[in-house]
């Protein structure tokens, strides 16, 4: 089959389709590949609109605030770009019928404000106001978003290839982008589209376990976690995010960047969640957001854990300890008092508190298996189970003990209400890696979106939006802020912005 | 009673961790199978209720 278009768009997922909006308002023709049977990519998974709104001071100190995260390691002008076009998210996903509730407006004064308990890290969550898109049964809004935008993205000419990967890009005797190519994934058929410029919109690498190793030096648990490891990703199963828009840009001379893991700690193997994300068996996702004693391998404490909902800075203090393995640790008079309140709510997984802890153990260790939970009467049947040093558990035991005691913690600052002593078995214990939504970055992008080589020549009609350039946003961490579809978003709006602007200075 | 599935089905897997007696990844293929036409009182109850969970409105139902 032979097609003519003027962008051609890889991947149909949150960057995707908002390029797309952008490049038809900007009346060009777009054709968008899409490697699985169906819409929507991994932007089905959301919910959480975090949106900057349309008024310069506000979008001004959203800036400032996303630079300062990163450390001053981003694109600013990659960040401008988000903070400026984060408003058309909003606008977009209400314009195909899909409804926004503003679940916390967050005003110009108190964005940047570091006290959140819902689980989302300071500066990162503070920039815009917290919106959820709503969706239908059990799913989230993001599937009915991916829906209806290709309804809607089809019915103003744009076209969509499902079920066909886009595996190659043409350049011209110029080196300028001149065609794209597909191959239906059943019936084999090539697909070939003249084109002035292509966005690679692709996704990440959580699928190809090669390229985590490779890029971030995690190894990735799999699904139930059969081959050890230390990462586990949290999506729909079966994702096929194998970074193909990333192999691409590099085959192409685009130059390499850092692959970020997302952030989100987690409890590997079977019994956690079902095959959907957040419709989990049992309330272990909610033990993990808890502020009790977290140790390493070695038996020491590593973070302030009134900072456990904060899976970020959770993630980067796993990260940095012995073999990047975490276990919380809490004793028999903790679970009576979670099973009257928990500290941290998080909102995808709400209760206010939790029903029978010992049979919710003993029912992911005898029924499931599951080989990272443990329930013992003594810390050293835990500490041999789980692998900790028993001598260094019980040092700082001991010491956390006291800080319990005089409600002082002179190690880390913990408040008082979270230095819950550890004293009376039974034990519980759990095994926690870091792990990820998705993966972020690992290309490379100017300020116009444009895809760049090693010396930052754009190449020419190469573009690129989504999770796979976030890490311009915050620079290079190994674990990275969020990979979200409200950054994808804005970055898709900017990038068919900037392929429509591109095409009409030709 | 039979099930129908659209191909706009975002194989999200809700149907199949909800109501897995119904419902099954096929990875193979890249789609979501239907085991078997509901039957009795509760495994109709249980293909209403997956009509009524899944994300997108592909669950259809014939009487
Ligand atoms: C469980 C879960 C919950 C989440 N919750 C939220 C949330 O509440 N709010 C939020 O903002 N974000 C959330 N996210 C993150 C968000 O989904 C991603 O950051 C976002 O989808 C990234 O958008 P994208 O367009 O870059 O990639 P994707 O949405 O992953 O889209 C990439 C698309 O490219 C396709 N593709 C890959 N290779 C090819 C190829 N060769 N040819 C053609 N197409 C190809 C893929 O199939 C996919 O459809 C969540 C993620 C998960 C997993
Ligand atoms: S719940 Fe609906 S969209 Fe999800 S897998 Fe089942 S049929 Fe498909």
């Amino acid at each position: 089959m032979n097609l003519t278009a003027d962008i051609v768009i890889m991947g149909s997922g949150a960057a995707g389709y908002s390029a797309a909006d952008a490049a038809l308002q900007k009346g060009k023709t777009v054709v968008i590949f899409e490697k699985r049977p169906f819409q929507g990519g991994v932007a089905n998974c959301a919910i959480q609109y975090i949106v900057v709104r349309n008024e310069k001071a506000y979008q001004d100190k959203a800036f400032h605030l996303l630079y300062e995260y990163g450390n001053y390691n981003g694109n600013p002008k990659v960040i401008r770009r988000y903070v400026d076009n984060s408003w058309r998210t909003r606008e977009f996903i209400e314009r195909l019928g899909v409804k926004m509730e503003v679940a916390d407006a967050v005003p110009l004064e108190d964005l940047g404000a570091p006290e959140r308990a819902d689980g989302f890290p300071p500066a990162i969550n503070v920039h815009g106001d917290d919106t959820h898109a709503l969706g239908r049964g059990r799913g989230h809004g993001g599937a009915l978003v991916g829906l209806y935008a290709m309804r809607d993205i089809i019915k103003r000419g744009g076209t969509y290839l499902l079920d066909t990967p886009l595996t190659d890009i043409k350049l011209d005797e110029n080196g300028a982008v001149c065609e794209a190519i597909g191959v239906h994934n059943k019936t084999k058929e090539e697909v070939h589209v003249s084109c002035k410029a292509v966005i690679i919109c692709a996704g990440g690498v959580q699928d190809d376990p090669e390229m985590i190793r490779e890029h971030t030096g995690f190894t990735y648990t799999g699904k139930d976690a059969p081959n050890g490891g230390n990462v586990t990703f949290n999506c729909f199963p079966n994702t096929k995010q194998t970074g193909d828009g990333h192999k691409l840009a590099w085959k192409l001379g685009g130059a390499v960047g850092n692959i970020s893991i997302e952030g989100h700690d987690m409890i590997p193997g079977p019994g956690i969640e079902t095959s959907t994300a957040w419709i989990t068996y049992n309330q272990f996702k909610i033990m993990t957001e808890q502020p009790y004693l977290w140790v390493n391998k070695r038996g020491e404490r590593f973070f302030d854990e009134s900072l456990s909902n904060n899976h970020i800075s959770t993630c980067r203090g796993i990260r940095n300890q012995p073999d990047r393995v975490s276990y919380m640790i809490f004793d028999d008079d903790t679970r009576k008092h979670l099973e009257e309140k928990v500290d941290y709510f998080y909102f995808v997984f709400p209760a206010e508190k939790l029903t029978d802890v010992r049979g919710q153990f003993k029912d992911l260790i005898e029924n499931w298996g599951n080989k990272h939970v443990f329930m013992a009467d003594t810390l050293e049947e835990i500490c041999a189970q789980a692998g900790i040093s028993e001598e260094g558990l019980k040092k700082t035991i001991d010491r956390y003990n006291g800080f319990a005691a005089s409600g002082v913690d002179e190690e880390f600052d913990k408040p008082a209400q979270y230095l819950r002593p550890v004293k009376k078995g039974p034990f519980y214990c759990m095994r926690i890696y870091c792990g990820g939504y998705n993966t972020i970055g690992g290309i490379r992008i100017n300020g116009d979106m444009q895809v760049i080589k090693e010396n930052f020549d754009p190449i020419p009609g190469l573009f690129a939006a989504g999770d796979n350039v976030l890490n311009e946003l915050y620079g290079n961490p190994i674990i990275a802020g969020l990979g979200a579809a409200y950054f994808a978003m804005p970055l898709g709006f900017a990038a068919g912005d900037c392929a429509s602007e591109y095409i009409d200075r030709l | 009673m039979k099930i129908e599935i659209k191909d706009y089905c975002i194989r999200c897997g809700i149907c199949v961790g909800l109501y897995p007696e119904l419902f099954a990844h096929n990875f193979e293929e890249d789609c979501i199978d239907v085991l078997k036409d509901p039957d009795t009182d509760e495994l109709k109850q249980q293909a209403r209720d997956a009509a009524r969970d899944c994300a997108v409105t592909a669950i259809f139902l014939e009487k």
